[in-house]
């Protein structure tokens, strides 16, 4: 881990110094245990600050867009799709970034330490293996592969796809991982069972749009929930509208999301809004054979028809 | 002003007694996490919580909250009429809030009960609640109230201070309001021991490491820190989601809304955050805080100098740490409250 | 479709059809079907909104 962070400031310091890159951006360590802050490093005197360990899981590849300046960006397995993803889609150029990859281990899920161990968590320490909770009077000590996000213990793309130099080693892929357990277990209810299940999921909802504006992906200068004339959805907290922002937020991610987690990890209530999205990429990979940003050269499937598309839907 | 003790033998009685006066709201745990619930017979509070999640202001804010009805159908002989919406105004005793929350809506009460207009809905669900606080002994780790005008035996804003002292609590009666709670729940045998509570309120401050620094807010020169170059590092990683405004105890801004179907509707009153383009989008189609900054700014700009300025009362915040600790990119009120206070035009020296 | 059927939303409700303009009689088939399967599956009670609920 350690040995990513002094490879990414050396990375960092080169760029800034040689005037390859007007910016990095990178994380730099955060107020809270498990907490890194996304961050922009002009001069490569602050280069120190940038840090990289397992509470890096937000996706920086959302701040890359509508900006002018010519940018090195630190890179996940994730990130790096979703930069791809940017590309395909015009959002970005690949000439204005140079991409620093970073092999990824998964990211710690903050939610589950913080409803085992409670709001007086004082700090979490990441050996790389482990994690040392340290709580008022008592320190504790947890396997970092057993407290992972649920999206990075299920992940099978760690390294990042493009770059242009890496933080580390590429790492082993995961094999045998089960991707969508959960929606398997959804899809096996009636009717009645999943529209109760997505009642509970999505009960402590607030709308404060963390999901949608953590999200790479959503980048609408007006999002549908936001437009006034017409307006398409209630802005109230009543239960339809809630699910009609979740559901149709999700179906504007088909075929494009990488399961980064960025949305679940930004929720303040703990919603599993994955729920939605890991049916859509399960549908992209079986339908059409698809993952979202692996790569430069191919259309996504929903921006492109195939004369063997699947079209059994039409009746 | 009495201290009372109330053995926790005799605790759920009294809260069933309470019953039948008021309609008693505690803190429950749902799923991961507490929240203000009414709570039904033998239901009791959790008083071994830390605090809710969000914040309890919703319990006279809610986030939609029904304003007016109406109807054009002509068959009736109130159509074309707004028709007010009954609030429930019975008496509710608010069991176990934490002095920063019950404080909170003292510095929202300014906005919705000012001299020249009073909010009716909000005023009278306020005026509805008898507060039965429950004091820190405990704080977290984010929590910084004693440095924002609070502190975790605060009293104002309070009908009663419960103080959990190991087998029973200490309540110490604080209003008119607190003692017919206290006499409606039986509990009214006299405290010998009320001294301790002094003690035990300055082992709890002591606890709290977490300060901001406010005192020279006030006589900053507002276009000064409005045009400080520490605001784009500040917002850069905000993703502009209402996570601090919705979860936080002093944020009250909020949108009115009709809902039609056929030829009635409602009028409805959502909770809005100065954190979303659509807030501040005029009519036109300009949008004075167009740009993710400008809004970033206005936030800490409304809390810690506008509020300062325009009620002279300390700063629009208590110090609960909410927002600290759900924001999801780590914006940290504390850090950006000392770079505003410390800030000086004449000693800052821009990056070239 | 999927993601509607996989939220609750009951198959049958939701349907899709490709009909060209000159396609009158399978306009009519079409109809005749998706009106049945709906019928047989009854009102919507679920993703309906009537009036605006809140807690």
């Amino acid at each position: 881990m350690s040995g990513y962070q002094d490879k990414i400031k050396e990375v960092a310091l080169r760029l800034l110094k040689d005037g390859s890159v007007d910016m990095v951006i990178g994380f730099r360590k955060g107020t809270l245990p498990m907490m890194n802050e996304p961050c922009f490093i002009r001069r490569p005197e602050d280069v120190h600050q940038l840090v990289w360990d397992s509470n890096c899981g937000i996706n920086l590849a959302n701040y890359l867009t509508d900006r002018k300046e010519k940018i090195a960006v630190v890179a996940k397995g994730c990130d790096s799709r979703n930069i791809v993803t940017h590309i395909i889609e015009n959002k970005i150029k690949r000439e204005n970034l140079h991409i620093i990859g970073v092999p990824c281990q998964g990211m710690v899920d903050k939610r589950r330490i913080i409803s085992e161990f409670g709001d007086t968590l004082l700090d979490v320490a990441d050996d790389g293996e482990n994690l040392k909770i340290k709580i008022h009077g008592s320190e504790k000590s947890l396997k970092k592969t057993d407290v992972l996000q649920s999206n990075c213990a299920a992940c099978i793309h760690r390294n990042p796809v493009l770059f242009d130099e890496l933080a580390g080693e590429l790492v082993p892929e995961q094999a045998g991982v089960d991707r969508y357990a959960e929606v398997n277990r959804v899809e096996a209810m009636s009717p009645q069972e999943k529209w109760q299940y997505f009642e509970d999921l999505l009960s402590p909802c607030i709308r404060c749009y963390a999901c949608r504006n953590a999200c790479p992906l959503c980048y609408c200068p007006t999002c549908f929930v936001d437009e006034s004339r017409p307006q398409w959805v209630g802005k109230s907290q009543d239960p339809i509208d809630i699910r009609t922002f979740h559901f149709l937020r999700a179906y504007h991610c088909a075929g494009r999301c990488t399961d980064c987690g960025a949305c679940e990890r930004a929720c303040p209530v703990g919603i599993k809004v994955r729920q939605f999205t890991s049916k859509l990429n399960k549908d992209a990979f079986e339908m059409f054979g698809w993952e979202a940003g692996m790569t430069l050269d191919e259309r996504p499937p929903l921006d492109t028809y195939k004369p063997n598309d699947p079209n059994d839907f039409i009746k | 002003m009495k201290v009372f003790t109330i053995d926790k033998k005799e605790w759920a009685l009294g809260i069933e007694k309470a019953k039948s006066a008021y309609q008693v709201l505690g803190p429950v745990k749902e799923k991961e996490w507490h929240c203000f619930k009414a709570l039904g017979k033998d239901e009791q509070p959790d008083m071994t919580y830390t605090n809710t999640r969000l914040s309890p202001k919703f319990l006279v804010q809610p986030q939609t909250e029904p304003m007016f009805t109406y109807t054009l159908d002509e068959s009736r002989p109130d159509h074309h009429i707004l028709k007010e919406v009954q609030e429930d105004v019975c008496p509710k005793a608010v069991i176990g809030i934490r002095p920063c929350d019950a404080a909170a809506f003292l510095l929202v009460k300014r906005n919705f009960d000012a001299p020249q207009y009073q909010d009716p809905y909000w005023l009278k669900a306020y005026n509805s609640m008898t507060f039965v606080g429950l004091a820190c002994n405990d704080p977290c780790p984010t929590c910084f109230c004693t440095s924002a005008g609070c502190g975790p035996f605060h009293e104002a804003g309070l009908d009663v201070l419960l103080v959990d002292s190991g087998d029973r609590f200490l309540a110490k009666s604080l209003t008119d309001k607190g003692i017919a709670l206290l006499a409606a729940a039986g509990w009214n045998s006299l405290a010998d021991d009320a001294g301790k509570i002094e003690a035990m309120k300055q082992a709890a401050e002591s606890r709290i490491a977490s300060r901001i620094s406010t005192d020279r807010l006030k006589a900053k020169e507002t276009t000064h820190i409005y045009d400080a170059p520490f605001w784009e590092d500040t917002a850069f990683s905000c993703i502009n989601c209402g996570t601090c405004t919705y979860s936080c105890p002093t944020c009250w801004c909020f949108d009115i809304q009709d809902e039609n179907r056929g030829n009635t509707g409602v009028r409805l009153r959502n909770w809005d955050s100065c954190m979303f383009p659509l807030f501040t989008m005029h009519g036109t189609g300009h949008n004075p805080r167009g740009a993710k900054m400008q809004r970033v700014r206005q936030r800490f700009m409304h809390k810690l100098k506008y509020y300062v300025d325009k009620y002279d009362n300390g700063i629009q915040c208590v110090g609960c740490g909410r927002c600290i600790r759900l924001c999801p990119v780590n914006i940290d009120i504390r850090k950006v409250c000392n770079q505003m206070n410390d800030y000086d035009p004449a000693a800052c020296v821009c990056p070239a | 479709m999927n993601l509607m059927e996989h939220m609750g939303i009951e198959p049958g409700r939701l349907q899709f059809s490709w009909i060209s303009s000159a396609e009158s009689t399978k306009f009519v088939d079409v109809v005749k079907t998706v009106t049945a399967s709906v019928k047989a599956l009854g009102p919507n009670t679920t993703y309906n909104k009537q009036a605006v609920k809140v807690a």
